[in-house]
């Protein structure tokens, strides 16, 4: 019984981490339909980043993360609006070509920079942990975790609440009209770009604090956005959340009681599942059901 | 009255010159291939044998992706597939690669057919995703029977002595072997964007409801679609590994084989048959070229010209230079235009 | 001529939700009928015919065609079956040329040829039908609004059917562009081709119907000869509101 609350604890902290990954990821497919396959590369370069920096200043990962976060933000919007943009309306193979290939040259990029060692960013708190009966919670882990939840929620925040939040979500409904109301469509799609890639920065560099990171593993976290994505429906941002923590889930109960390899694969059936019988995500219906084509 | 039925004689007189040209075409092709074959060494050989391979590989994705619009993502899961039934029963059963070949081809386009009943039902992204969580889900499933597959080790298959039912084919054999294939896919594709089939598919992929209001069962023609560009890539996954000899999950179910794929067919010009011919020998040979004098930044360099090809000529290589005589207008600006925000 | 109508429906509805888009229509249309369908905006004319062609699928009630049950079927099945529809969103196969658009349904019309040269030949006189002869070569996009009507028009036909529904093929066209439309569907009947004629222009409906009936909300108002129908204030009440028929009933 102990195992399992041990494996649950550190599938929900993991599932934290997954949710802040996908939630920017989650948004842009939903706001402009576009899968954005770089999304991991922006996860890997925001870890990067935020090693760099506490290399330099010293600076700590949890402060760092908010200068991963700034830089990603501006690569993101110059990479909408100068890129994605020239061909957001085209077919489906065409914009997952181009982020693709925008993919294999930040990929390439960080292995020519940094090399391909493995690396992790190293902190004098980096081993606590503490007990809640006889589970172990290891700190950075739950601070990781709590951080990813208070930034899903902002988002869901500012994406509500502001005026700009509010623009964003108008133009993905129905961008013809939005266009109307004098919402200039080519930099809010930047915009939206660009919170995406700053999330994922910020997951990156939390993610940097607990493993290891290289280049090669921007592929498994743009895979993991897309199941979560899917799971909590696209542009859902709680779906998200709730998406994120059951793979978690999933994935810790799966790499401790099924034998071998297998649990690479669980994720994947899992998508799969999900399309086929619940196109629209588990957590109810995501808002872009409401979306005008154009 | 007159004059029209003279325009229909006119297009058919057309019609056939035009596939008598095309048959010689062919003809100084396979000539010039076997000429060729003669005349390099190993290394190059191995090399342009990989162009034929990709030609096949496009052609077969383009079936899918190009004519019918559904974006296989996942399209190397039939490479593997096929290619991991050959080693297992060329090892197990031994089977000579002759046989193994076209049943490859079989089980690739068998497996199609049932993950596309429910697959094809999905539209654009998702059911790209779909078939990558296949193809990324089916390398699990190799890599988790051991027994059968050899798992992550890899499998070896038998290639000379008397366990071997086929001996090793060589550079030059191999060589006729993907020519062979190359010109397969090719001739299929070119079958296909010519017949009812084709045109039913291309009518799927601009509407399909329209489609199936003038009588196209289109869950039928999909699923045909899918297999038979399956049986395709299959057919190639299985004379790939027959070439490797050692085979392992990562690779044979690389997903940058199936990115290569629609690259060729995309930057080519999909849904015509010269489109992603003309991708998979270009790019192939930028790659090596690349390869060979960018050693560290090929890769980085190939990037940014998917990038551009992307952006300047969305719709192809082929289609760009079609519509540019339609319309006399070959503008690269005006052709951004076409899908910009 | 046949006893046993081309189409019948029996009790045919569709639930969307809480929503009843159709609901309980019944009614039958014999072979070389031509039937005008009306109603006001929402009365569920086009998911009417979407339930026909088996591009929705019914949650109660039967589809008949020659008499035979096809409730549910494909649509494919049902366009084998002989009957032909056009859409009102016209949906043109946009990568192809104009004459390639109609050899698509010639090939797949269940007697058809299955070689693509004799379908080309075969389109050009249905393009001469429709008034498309000389386009045959231009592309779907470079058409006028009338023309693209007209090309959704010959792809019904390509199909050779023997039933024939027409959602709004007139719609958005200037008076001198209905005309050839109309005689289009009096030379259709004339060949024994029955025509389900759904239209917001009544001059129309008025001109070619040998029968109309009448939708709103989902339900048959009433069906009869067009004047008659025309005439009835229960048709006018759900075209301009009841105070306005219990005006005209007045003034009467």
């Amino acid at each position: 019984m102990d195992t399992f609350l041990q494996v649950t604890a550190y599938g929900l902290l993991q599932g934290g981490l997954l949710a802040l990954v996908a939630v920017g990821f989650s948004l842009v497919w939903g706001i402009m339909n576009i899968v954005n396959l770089s999304h991991g590369a922006f996860v890997i370069l925001g870890a990067y980043i935020a090693w760099e920096v506490q290399g330099w200043f010293g600076l700590d990962p949890f402060l760092g993360m908010f200068v991963s976060a700034i830089v990603l933000f501006c690569v993101g919007y110059v990479i909408q609006r100068y890129l994605i943009n020239l061909i957001v309306n085209g077919p489906v193979f065409i914009t997952l070509l181009l982020t693709f290939g925008i993919n294999m040259a930040l990929i390439q990029g960080m292995n020519l920079v940094f090399t391909a060692d493995f690396r992790s960013i190293q902190t004098s708190y980096g081993s606590n942990s503490f007990e809640i009966g006889n589970i172990r919670i290891p700190l950075v882990r739950l601070l990781a975790f709590l951080l990813a939840i208070v930034i899903t929620f902002a988002l869901v925040a500012f994406v509500k609440r502001t005026r700009t939040g509010i623009s964003i979500m108008a133009t993905g409904m129905d961008r013809g009209a939005a266009r109307l109301m004098g919402i200039r469509a080519r930099h809010v799609y930047a915009l939206t770009f660009a919170i995406s890639a700053a999330l994922a920065g910020m997951a990156g560099t939390m993610i940097a604090t607990i493993e290891t990171f290289d280049p090669s593993k921007a592929g498994k976290f743009t895979l993991m956005a897309f199941v979560v994505a899917v799971l909590g429906g696209l542009g859902n941002m709680y779906g998200a959340l709730v998406g994120g923590l059951l793979i978690g889930l999933v994935e810790a109960w799966a790499g401790q009681y099924l034998s071998g390899t297998w649990v690479n694969g669980i994720a994947f059936l899992v998508l799969i599942l999900v399309l086929i019988f619940r196109p629209n995500g588990l957590v109810g219906k995501a808002f872009y059901a409401a979306r005008v084509e154009i | 009255m007159t004059t029209m039925n003279k325009g229909i004689q006119g297009l058919k007189g057309k019609g056939s010159q035009r596939t008598m040209l095309e048959g010689a075409l062919v003809l100084i092709v396979i000539a010039l291939a076997l000429v060729i074959r003669t005349k390099l060494p190993g290394g190059e050989l191995r090399a342009v044998s990989t162009i034929f391979m990709f030609i096949a590989l496009s052609q077969a994705w383009n079936i899918i992706g190009g004519f019918t619009g559904y974006a296989s993502f996942g399209q190397v899961v039939f490479f593997g597939m096929g290619g991991y039934f050959t080693a297992v029963v060329m090892l197990k059963f031994h089977f000579s690669f002759w046989l193994a070949l076209p049943l490859a081809g079989v089980f690739a386009a068998v497996f199609a057919a049932l993950i596309g009943q429910p697959l094809l039902k999905l539209k654009g992204h998702y059911f790209a995703i779909a078939t990558l969580g296949v193809a990324e889900g089916m390398r699990e499933v190799v890599i988790n029977l051991p027994d059968l597959t050899g798992g992550g080790a890899g499998i070896s298959v038998p290639i000379a002595g008397t366990f071997a039912k086929t001996q090793y084919l060589g550079d030059a054999g191999f060589y006729l072997l993907f020519l062979g294939l190359a010109l397969f896919a090719v001739g299929i594709g070119t079958l296909v964007s010519r017949n009812k089939f084709g045109y039913g598919l291309r009518a799927i992929h601009q509407n399909e409801d329209a489609a199936a209001a003038v009588g196209i069962n289109t869950v039928r023609s999909k699923v045909m679609a899918y297999s038979l560009s399956a049986f395709i890539t299959g057919v190639v996954g299985a004379s790939y590994v027959f070439q490797q000899v050692t085979i392992f999950p990562e690779r044979l179910f690389d997903v940058e084989i199936t990115v290569l794929m629609i690259m060729m067919v995309v930057i080519g010009g999909s849904g015509t048959v010269v489109g992603p011919l003309l991708g998979a020998i270009g790019l192939q040979f930028i790659s090596e070229y690349l390869r060979e004098h960018f050693t560290n930044v090929h890769t980085f360099i190939l990037a940014a010209i998917i990038i551009l090809a992307v952006i300047l000529i969305p719709q192809g290589a082929v289609n760009y230079f079609r519509e540019g005589r339609r319309t006399k207008d070959y503008s690269l600006l005006a052709n951004i235009r076409r899908y910009r925000l | 001529m046949s006893t046993v109508p081309i189409l019948e429906t029996r009790g045919l509805g569709r639930r969307f939700g809480a929503l009843d888009a159709v609901s309980d229509v019944s009614f039958s249309v014999n072979q070389g009928e031509i039937l005008g369908v009306i109603g006001p905006n929402g009365a569920g004319k086009s998911t009417f015919i979407n339930l026909v062609t088996g591009h929705i699928k019914p949650t109660s009630g039967q589809v008949l065609i020659d008499g035979k049950d096809m409730t549910g079927q494909a649509p494919w099945d049902i366009a084998r079956a002989g009957v032909a529809r056009t859409f009102q969103i016209v949906k043109p196969f946009n990568g192809m040329t104009v004459r390639q658009n109609i050899a698509v349904g010639i090939m797949y019309e269940s007697h058809g040829t299955n070689r693509l040269s004799v379908a080309l030949e075969q389109a050009e006189a249905i393009l001469e039908e429709v008034g498309l002869g000389g386009s045959g070569d231009r592309m779907p996009g470079e058409l006028s609004t009338a023309d693209i009507r007209r090309l959704e028009f010959a792809k019904a036909l390509a199909t050779k059917p023997r039933l024939l529904l027409l959602d709004e093929v007139m719609a958005g066209l200037r008076p001198t562009e209905i005309e050839p439309s109309l005689e289009l569907i009096r030379t259709l009947k004339a060949r024994g081709t029955t025509v389900i004629v759904v239209e917001h222009v009544m001059k129309a409906i008025v001109a070619v119907s040998d029968r109309v009936l009448v939708l709103a909300q989902g339900k048959v108002l009433m069906q009869g000869g067009a004047h008659e129908v025309l005439a009835d204030p229960r048709v006018i009440e759900v075209y301009l509101g009841h105070r306005y028929a219990k005006r005209q009933k007045g003034n009467a």
